[in-house]
């Protein structure tokens, strides 16, 4: 069997990209970074998620700390803003929104005011002075202070509970009282009784490097002066200014007015550099199907306690759009979104020149497409992890190691267990069933089964392929490897006379479509159209139907395999995740090769849907089922009374598709073909073929390693365990076996070993 | 030129033999040479046919994880 040659030169020209345009707009599809409506509608962008998740653990320090980086007045915000992110609320739409503003109000109530004020800050040294009273000086003042600028106020009221009295009519005692306490913490001076007059403005225009006043100030220092609301900003008087009334203006306005202050105050252009302002759209999916408590909690007194409080921000759901994640183990294993991961995979292919730490993540997706379907945006990380690894292929950057062993595989189904035959007594055939490697390598007795019926009840001759269709390499980023197999395929096709394809297993129908073209069906199609053969049987207990990744947006083929399903008499179960939105098994996309671990995870996922017996119409799926310990059918079993029992090794696998191809040619063709014997007695421990399975060592290697050890005597004993250790290098790997010779030409295999790395000698 | 590892000692000494030769291995000067990449390493050596052995500890642990980090350079 030829080998795979390992990458030599790392110095190819780059095919097979995703463009930059291509991966944005991709990246883009993913809303898990959108906001949720709440924060989106907050002109002051408080993170109200993080805020609700704090409040409903009863930390109302956090909370307010959340809430404090919104504003510097918590209380007089809460009791007098409009609330734009209770109406966005998406539990609306099935109940009562969250309390946001009462949640607010208990955080500043209950929360500590943080007692290291700005007082031991490094100030900046610019300073700016605000001019007038009300909310807009207020809160601008309290902006100003955050970001560590020297603020002095200038106001008409004698001190500073006049001052604060302004415009906060709505404020009772108590929340007065807190909101005094909080602006006499703060690090602001101030002066009052100030006749704020044209020559006091012409003073203080000496004395600070920016000056703001209030609307009603600067309205009537400069009555003709045009106001910029996106600025804050009388450009020409470089004086900057409150407009409107109301607490959401005051405190948006002093948001935006900040940060105007700290462009003018660096000499920098305002319009320049302002970050994102205001509102924003949101794109976030939120599933409603989680809200449960839809009705607000009552308030006992004229606010909420505490645990009123933490109560009615449990409600919160915290909009999070997760369907991907919840639904693939890939991703929740990499814990990564798909928007960022991603970016990281495309990064990691085509910008990053050094170590490739993202190889491992993009070979362990299985390719099979359920992230596109349960996405409400259609996503496709099977596109870009295909597109990525045939990116690496193409650069000559891809390991070979995850993918040799299934490579070798493939060639092995289309070397050595490869068959092509028409249906004896035919000279031609109408149809050729081609079963797909996994079915003579897990069930071959259920593919001479299935391939006698056909050649029975079908008219026009059925002839037999045993092969591989090609998936594997599609699915390693192996192109030039496709296209061989491909045209390989199309010659041996082409010799039966180009008949119609009847594929056992639906990912090969899908690649055999979408390679060799031509008229390509299932074998549930023949089924359903010929009705089920004598001896089909059911299963006794009800079973949960797997659909098949293959078979993803193939609604036709899906319904028939119920229908068979319901004609052998199977109970069937209809999982979460069934249909289009099924999990894979953990074969696709060869991660059972590159990432066992990954691998085991999806299996379990997809096993964790039912209890019952799984049937599939995959062998792929059934024979990982039954690698977990869960009782799993393939439909064919069912259908022709066979049972595969007990999962093959990766040895036992290649054995049986050698064996169907030795029996069929002799029990259908005549022909003779020597079974390979070995010339010594070979003997292994339950131990060392478990190790095998594990290591994909195959009983091939082992021979191979022995055969060399009997002809050239080369091996070391170590005298610690008895045990003889020989080794030959195949291809890319050399092997170890670790055996005692139980006399003249016996062996008995302990254990065996790999290592991809060549040893030699070094002389010096 | 590169550091000289060794990352296996014969302990105790004597305890491997080459079948071949009948002689104890001994520490020896060897390479592993993996994707352009040369490594000169003591491994056990046969002081007469020069079989190089590379226990399963060793292929399975430190070589591994060198094979692991050329693979996604």
């Amino acid at each position: 069997m030829p080998g795979i040659q390992e990458r030599g030169s790392t110095h190819v020209y780059k095919v097979n990209k995703i463009s930059k345009e291509e991966m944005e707009s991709m990246v883009a599809r993913c809303v898990y970074e959108d906001p949720p409506f709440c924060s989106a509608a907050c002109p002051l962008k408080l993170d109200t998620r993080a805020f609700l998740k704090a409040a409903a653990g009863g930390d109302f320090k956090k909370a307010l700390q959340l809430y404090e980086k919104a504003t510097p007045f918590p209380l007089i915000l809460s009791m007098g803003c409009e609330a734009p992110c209770e109406a966005k609320c998406r539990l609306c739409e099935r109940g009562d929104g969250i309390a946001v503003r009462a949640v607010e109000a208990a955080a500043a109530r209950y929360g500590q005011v943080s007692k290291l004020g700005s007082v031991f800050r490094t100030k900046k040294k610019k300073t700016v002075a605000v001019l007038g009273s009300g909310l807009f000086p207020l809160f601008l003042a309290g902006e100003l202070e955050k970001k560590a600028y020297p603020v002095t106020v200038f106001c008409e009221q004698e001190n500073l509970e006049a001052f604060l009295h302004c415009e906060t009519e709505f404020l009772d005692e108590e929340a007065f009282s807190l909101e005094l306490k909080r602006l006499k913490g703060k690090d602001i001076q101030f002066f009052f009784s100030c006749d704020l007059d044209e020559s006091f403005f012409a003073v203080q225009r000496e004395v600070f490097d920016v000056l703001c006043a209030s609307e009603a100030v600067a309205k009537r220092l400069f009555p003709q002066a045009k106001m910029d609301p996106g600025l804050m900003l009388m450009e020409t008087e470089k004086l900057v200014t409150g407009i409107g009334s109301g607490v959401m203006a005051a405190a948006f306005g002093a948001k935006k007015a900040a940060i105007t202050v700290d462009r003018l105050a660096q000499n920098l252009d305002p319009r320049n550099m302002r970050g994102s302002e205001g509102p924003v759209e949101s794109r976030l999916y939120t599933d409603l199907d989680e809200a449960t408590a839809l009705s607000r909690i009552p308030m006992s007194g004229k606010g909420y306690t505490a645990e009123e409080a933490a109560d009615e921000a449990k409600r919160c759901i915290q909009c999070h759009c997760e369907e991907c994640m919840k639904s693939c183990a890939y991703l929740k294993h990499y814990k990564k979104y798909p928007g960022l991961l991603s970016k990281e995979i495309y990064n990691n292919t085509q910008i990053i020149m050094g170590d490739h730490q993202l190889n491992k993540p993009m070979n362990a997706c299985t390719l099979c497409g359920q992230c596109t379907v349960v996405c409400p945006n259609g996503f496709d990380m099977a596109h870009v992890c295909a597109v990525a690894r045939r990116n690496m292929v193409s650069t000559d950057k891809m390991p070979l190691a995850p993918h040799e062993f299934a490579l070798m595989d493939m060639l092995f189904s289309n070397g050595d267990a490869f068959l092509s035959r028409q249906q004896p007594g035919f000279e031609t055939c109408r149809y050729v069933f081609f079963p797909g490697c996994q079915a003579s390598a897990i069930a071959p007795e259920t593919v001479k089964a299935a391939y006698l019926d056909l050649c029975e009840r079908l008219e026009g001759g059925v002839a037999l392929m045993l092969g591989c269709c090609g998936a594997i390499c599609d699915w390693a980023g192996r192109y030039e490897m496709q296209d061989s197999t491909r045209e390989f395929l199309l010659t041996e096709l082409s010799k039966l006379g180009n008949p119609v394809i009847i594929a056992g297993c639906p990912s090969c129908r899908k690649e055999l479509t979408e390679s060799v073209g031509g008229e390509v069906i299932g074998i549930w199609d023949v089924l359903e159209e010929i009705g089920l053969p004598e001896g089909a049987r059911g299963l006794e207990r009800p079973a949960a139907l797997h659909d098949a990744c293959g078979a993803r947006g193939d609604a036709h083929t899906q319904e028939i395999i119920r229908d068979l399903a319901r004609k052998l008499g199977v109970e069937l179960i209809e999982t979460d995740y069934s249909g289009d939105r099924a999990p894979c098994c953990g074969y696709g996309g060869l991660t059972a090769y590159a990432n066992p671990e990954v691998a085991d995870e999806i299996t379990k996922k997809a096993l964790e849907r039912s209890d019952a017996p799984y049937v599939s119409y995959c062998m792929a799926c059934r024979d990982r089922f039954a690698r977990q310990g869960r009782e799993s059918r393939h439909i064919l079993e069912l259908v022709y009374g066979t049972d595969a029992g007990t999962p093959p090794d990766i040895s036992e696998k290649r054995y049986n598709r050698l064996n169907l191809k030795r029996e069929l040619l002799w029990e259908l063709w005549r022909e003779e073909t020597a079974e390979m014997k070995l010339d010594f007695d070979l003997k292994y421990t339950e131990e060392a073929r478990r190790l095998m399975d594990g290591r994909m060592i195959l009983t091939d290697d082992v021979i191979a390693v022995l055969n060399d050890y009997r002809e050239t005597g080369e091996a070391i004993l170590d005298s610690e365990t008895g045990l003889m250790i020989a080794r030959k290098r195949l291809g890319n790997a050399t092997f170890w076996v670790k055996f005692t010779e139980n006399g003249e030409n016996a062996f008995t295999v302990h254990g065996a070993y790999s290592h991809r790395m060549n040893v030699v000698r070094r002389e010096g | 030129m590169a550091i000289e590892r060794n990352y296996y000692t014969i302990d105790p000494e004597g305890k491997l033999e080459c079948m071949k030769c009948h002689v104890p291995l001994i520490k020896g000067k060897a390479k592993f040479m993996y994707l352009d990449n040369g490594f000169p390493v003591e491994l056990p050596v046969c002081p007469v046919c020069g079989f190089v052995y590379v226990p399963e500890e060793l292929a399975l642990g430190k070589v591994l994880s060198v094979e692991k980090a050329l693979e996604d350079k």
